[in-house]
């Protein structure tokens, strides 16, 4: 079997994982802090800024973040066939093959992987999954934003979603649930890219930082 | 002397004309209006021919006609008071059975499109309106009539505005706001929280005298000058949540040092309303000031999502997901973790007992 060297994330797709990755972790961190006030300072109050410090890194770090998924998303449309849609929602009959068949190998059923260049079928489809998580995280944290932001703020155009979320306490409550959505999801992402590049050898890990995978030669061919 | 006109009422109530400036001063000062502005509001009060007004009460606690009646300035905002309860306020008139009645289908005979209607409470539309009845018709019915040949409707508290606490789940009477018991009412005004403050309902009243035309409102309907800031914007401890200092227990050191009640379930950054600026009982006090959180009375379903008042989070349909949903998420971070590890233990048992690919064919054929 030969293994072939195939260009897999372009830079766009690259850059945008490391965006969502570092404000992800700064986001729940920050969010935590502001859900939960662990740290608690003396007296007097105008010596120190733990809240409001807390809150300036979250609301930079989200800025962030929604350039990185709407960069992302963006790149749906623009990127090779690796990044595109279809790549995303399992529909045509190898995938949906493709899907089963990772299934099967994680449960130590099948015992070869699949081994497409780009992503396999089932982690592709959380994804899609994880990034209906971000639009959900974005949509409610810009309606808690509209009361933080002055009457006069542009911003103020999405207060529709305050009641669309019924009220900004649920608003508040479904950006919390999806904190910790996103943040199993990164705990399985990671463990899997590691089993990957341990025992399939294919360069999964290396891949996000150079773009290039060594995936045998004829299923670099399939499409 | 014109019932109508202000002016010589004053003198006659005893009350100076420093007494009125100073009303007409605070009242500029609530509406976010300059200091200039004091001359223009005196004007008006002291000149223009008071609105009609009607004032409907219906499934209510008269909160927002007792909270009215303690206006800081009783004097004188007794007098636009009087304008409304002359004509028809069932707490307030005089007047009882088909008299009263017919005063109010009077007034709104004679004065089609002029007058304005204040109502204070929800209105249910369950069992065909027959959970609140006056005088033998529902308060579905005499609201359209009302509102409908109304020139404004100023809905009064968060039942009349929202709904509030009569049309919380599971909402037995089919509670309804003014806007969805009387669809198509012309100029509605919600002048929500529960009770609504008086300073603000008669500043309404006095800036629309002055300025003859209604306040810039949010998207509730709440007039800007009034809830286009959150409590926690200009609240008195918000030094103390920037900087981190939270009450934890009722009555611990923090507590007693006013410092922040966000951990207490303070909903004041979820909640628009002026009440750190205005207060209530005359300027008294507000209830963050005295050491208690803010309920968010304010704001639409309070009852159903601002509960429980002293948590951070939500409860929801008798589950109470908002106390748990972070250490369950911790948990479930955990979890994955710990089934991440376990998976990778069965994944190199595999791979040593080789019934995975060979990894050397691939190594090999690398080169």
């Amino acid at each position: 079997m030969t293994l072939k060297r195939v260009y897999v994330w372009e830079l766009p797709v690259r850059l945008t994982h490391w965006l969502l990755f570092f404000s992800i972790l700064t986001l729940s961190a920050t969010g935590y802090y502001i859900g939960h006030p662990f740290i608690s300072v003396p007296s007097p109050a105008k010596d120190h800024f733990v809240m409001g410090t807390m809150r300036a890194v979250h609301l930079y770090a989200a800025i962030v973040f929604t350039l990185a998924v709407l960069a992302r998303l963006y790149w749906l449309f623009a990127g090779n066939r690796y990044a595109r849609f279809s790549e995303f929602i399992p529909l045509s009959l190898w995938r949906l093959r493709s899907l089963w068949r990772t299934f099967l190998y994680y449960s130590f059923i099948r015992h070869d992987p699949d081994d497409y260049p780009g992503h396999n079928a089932l982690a592709a489809l959380s994804y899609a999954g994880i990034f209906m998580i971000y639009l959900v995280m974005i949509a409610t944290g810009l309606a808690l934003y509209t009361v933080i932001a002055s009457a006069s703020s542009p911003f103020q155009v999405f207060d529709f979603l305050v009641p669309l979320f019924n009220g900004l306490q649920m608003a508040r409550l479904i950006h919390h649930i999806g904190m910790w959505i996103v943040l199993i999801f990164v705990v399985a992402h990671i463990y899997f890219v590691f089993l990957s590049s341990i025992i399939e050898h294919i360069g999964t890990f290396d891949s996000i930082f150079s773009g290039y995978k060594f995936v045998p030669e004829k299923e670099a061919e399939r499409s | 002397m014109s019932r109508h006109q202000l002016g010589d009422e004053l003198e006659r109530r005893g009350i100076s004309r420093r007494d009125f400036l100073g009303f007409c001063a605070s009242m500029a000062a609530v509406l976010g209006l300059p200091d200039t502005a004091t001359n223009a509001i005196a004007a008006a009060v002291e000149n223009e021919a008071r609105p009609i007004l009607i004032w409907l009460e219906f499934q209510d606690c008269a909160g927002n006609t007792e909270s009215f009646l303690r206006a800081t300035h009783p004097t004188v905002a007794d007098l636009i008071l009087d304008s409304i309860s002359l004509n028809y306020h069932e707490t307030l008139m005089a007047a009882a059975g088909s008299q009263a009645e017919s005063v109010r289908q009077r007034t709104v005979r004679d004065n089609v499109g002029k007058y304005i209607a204040v109502v204070e409470g929800s209105i249910p539309d369950g069992a065909d309106g027959g959970y609140c009845t006056i005088g033998g018709r529902s308060a579905l019915d005499i609201a359209r009539e009302v509102c409908g040949g109304a020139a404004a409707t100023i809905a009064v508290g968060t039942c009349a505005a929202f709904g509030g606490i009569p049309a919380a789940a599971p909402n037995p009477t089919g509670a309804l706001s003014v806007a969805d018991a009387v669809p198509g009412v012309k100029n509605l005004i919600n002048m929500s929280a529960c009770p609504a403050n008086a300073e603000n309902i008669t500043a309404l009243i006095v800036y629309y005298m002055t300025l003859k035309q209604w306040p810039p409102l949010d998207q509730y309907r709440r007039p800007l000058f009034a809830y286009g800031k959150t409590i926690h914007d200009n609240c008195e401890r918000r030094a103390h949540f920037d900087a981190g200092q939270f009450v934890e227990a009722w009555g611990d050191e923090a507590h007693r040092h006013g410092q922040c009640l966000y951990k207490m379930g303070c909903k004041g950054p979820a909640t628009s309303q002026n009440c750190p600026v205005v207060k209530w009982n005359e300027g008294t006090n507000w209830p963050i000031g005295c050491g208690h959180p803010c309920l968010g009375c304010a704001e639409p379903n309070f009852w159903d999502t601002m509960t429980p008042f002293y948590q951070r989070l939500p409860e929801v349909v008798g589950f109470n997901v908002g106390k748990w949903i972070d250490p369950v998420g911790l948990s479930l971070v955990g979890l994955a973790a710990a089934a991440a590890a376990f998976h990778g233990i069965g994944e190199v048992a595999r791979h040593h007992l080789g019934k995975t690919r060979p990894i050397e064919d691939k190594a090999g054929s690398e080169k």
